[in-house]
């Protein structure tokens, strides 16, 4: 088992830094052309005071395409690691509060978001693949080196 | 592979620096672009304590304020169905109402909002709202209404006036729909249609959509 992973780790940090690297790009580049709606996703979730929710609505999206863009190049790989795991983090806590709360939002994850009918929400399904990030983040931030990164 | 770390090490620092340079230019053009702006054109029915709202009978009680985003289909149904009453609480001066046009769709949804407050300038705003409405597209930002078709609606219920047709060419309002975004986040708006009667928020899931309860909804709100 040690052996194996010894050879498979910096592939597979290679692999999570591509996805949540990747993931985080598309999120962030899909909100920027429509930044009123992102703060509106924010503002959706009935979790900030306002004023913190439009700051987040018009700032997270540029953060995203920051740790994505590092993720992807293999620079500051453990603090970006651990960035988009804090992030996946506060997005699995504000979707599972709006879903607890009986909220009817969209995650506004790539774009889009704010009120929508009780029955297009899919919550279960934005936690478990938030979920699956959050996994990848923390990897990240225990294996940060791995193959074709610039951190050496 | 670790011969070069020198070199490796400058890319790897001047792609920390580029990074950081992006995210600190976007963060500041995207806090300076979502404020308020004060040089912002407003037309005449327009009031900054309104939220830069189109104010139509502004000494009449009770208030309500109407956020809608003219590519939002939705909201046409909504105009569908209740439109007609709520014009005639207009005319009949039964109540303050406030239109916000907000422009979260996109560029299409600003040209409709300036196209607007267009008309309020020139009376006909109740008219004007409905009529784009009616020509909304089945696609967000289609292109239908680039060029003159907001002044051929216009045209079509009777604004004929040289300065409406300035107004719409010239974008005279454009910057306002800014404005109007701004007050509207602060406001909490987060959907359209959005209804508030003195300032309580109606209920998307049961008011809306059913013109008696809407009807209800107003009278429980102080309209005669």
């Amino acid at each position: 088992m040690g052996d194996k992973f010894k050879v498979a780790q910096p592939w597979l940090t290679l692999f999570a830094r591509l996805i949540l690297g990747g993931v985080l790009l598309v999120a962030g580049g899909l909100k920027i052309g429509n930044l009123q709606k992102s703060a509106m996703a924010v503002r959706a979730y009935e979790l900030l005071p306002v004023s913190l929710a439009n700051f987040l609505g018009y700032t997270l999206p540029w953060i995203e395409i920051g740790v994505g863009l590092l993720l992807i190049a293999g620079a500051l790989v453990r603090i970006s690691g651990l960035i988009g795991a804090v992030t996946m983090l506060a997005f699995i806590i504000a979707i599972g509060q709006a879903w607890a709360r009986g909220l009817s939002i969209d995650c506004g994850c790539f774009g889009g978001g704010g009120a929508i009918d009780p029955e297009d929400t899919k919550y279960l399904s934005e936690i478990i693949r938030d979920l699956g990030l959050l996994i990848l983040g923390i990897y990240l931030y225990f294996y940060p080196k791995g193959r074709f990164g610039l951190d050496k | 592979m670790a011969t070069n770390n020198g070199g490796d090490k400058g890319t790897r620092n001047l792609v920390i620096v580029m990074v950081s340079f992006i995210v600190v230019v976007g963060v500041v053009f995207s806090l300076i672009s979502n404020r308020s702006s004060s040089t912002a054109a407003i037309p005449a029915s327009v009031s900054a304590d309104d939220g830069y709202g189109i104010v139509l009978n502004p000494n009449s009680k009770p208030t309500i304020d109407v956020y809608i985003d003219y590519q939002c289909p939705v909201c046409k149904t909504f105009e569908i169905l209740n439109g007609g009453y709520l014009n005639e609480v207009i005319a009949q001066k039964k109540a303050k109402v406030v239109f916000h046009p907000m422009t979260f769709i996109g560029p299409e949804s600003i040209l409709a909002a300036n196209a607007a407050a267009c008309a309020a300038d020139e009376n006909e705003f109740v008219g004007m709202n409905l009529a784009i409405f009616q020509d909304q597209s089945a696609t967000e930002n289609s292109g239908k209404w680039q060029g003159d078709a907001l002044l051929n609606i216009g045209k079509s219920i009777g604004i004929n006036s040289a300065k409406f047709e300035k107004c719409i060419k010239d974008g005279n309002y454009v910057k306002w729909t800014g404005n109007v975004a701004a007050a509207s986040a602060q406001a909490n708006v987060n959907g359209t249609p959005t209804i508030f009667v003195n300032g309580k928020e109606l209920d998307r899931n049961t008011q809306y959509g059913d013109p008696v309860k809407f009807r209800e909804a107003l009278a429980a709100g102080g309209v005669k």
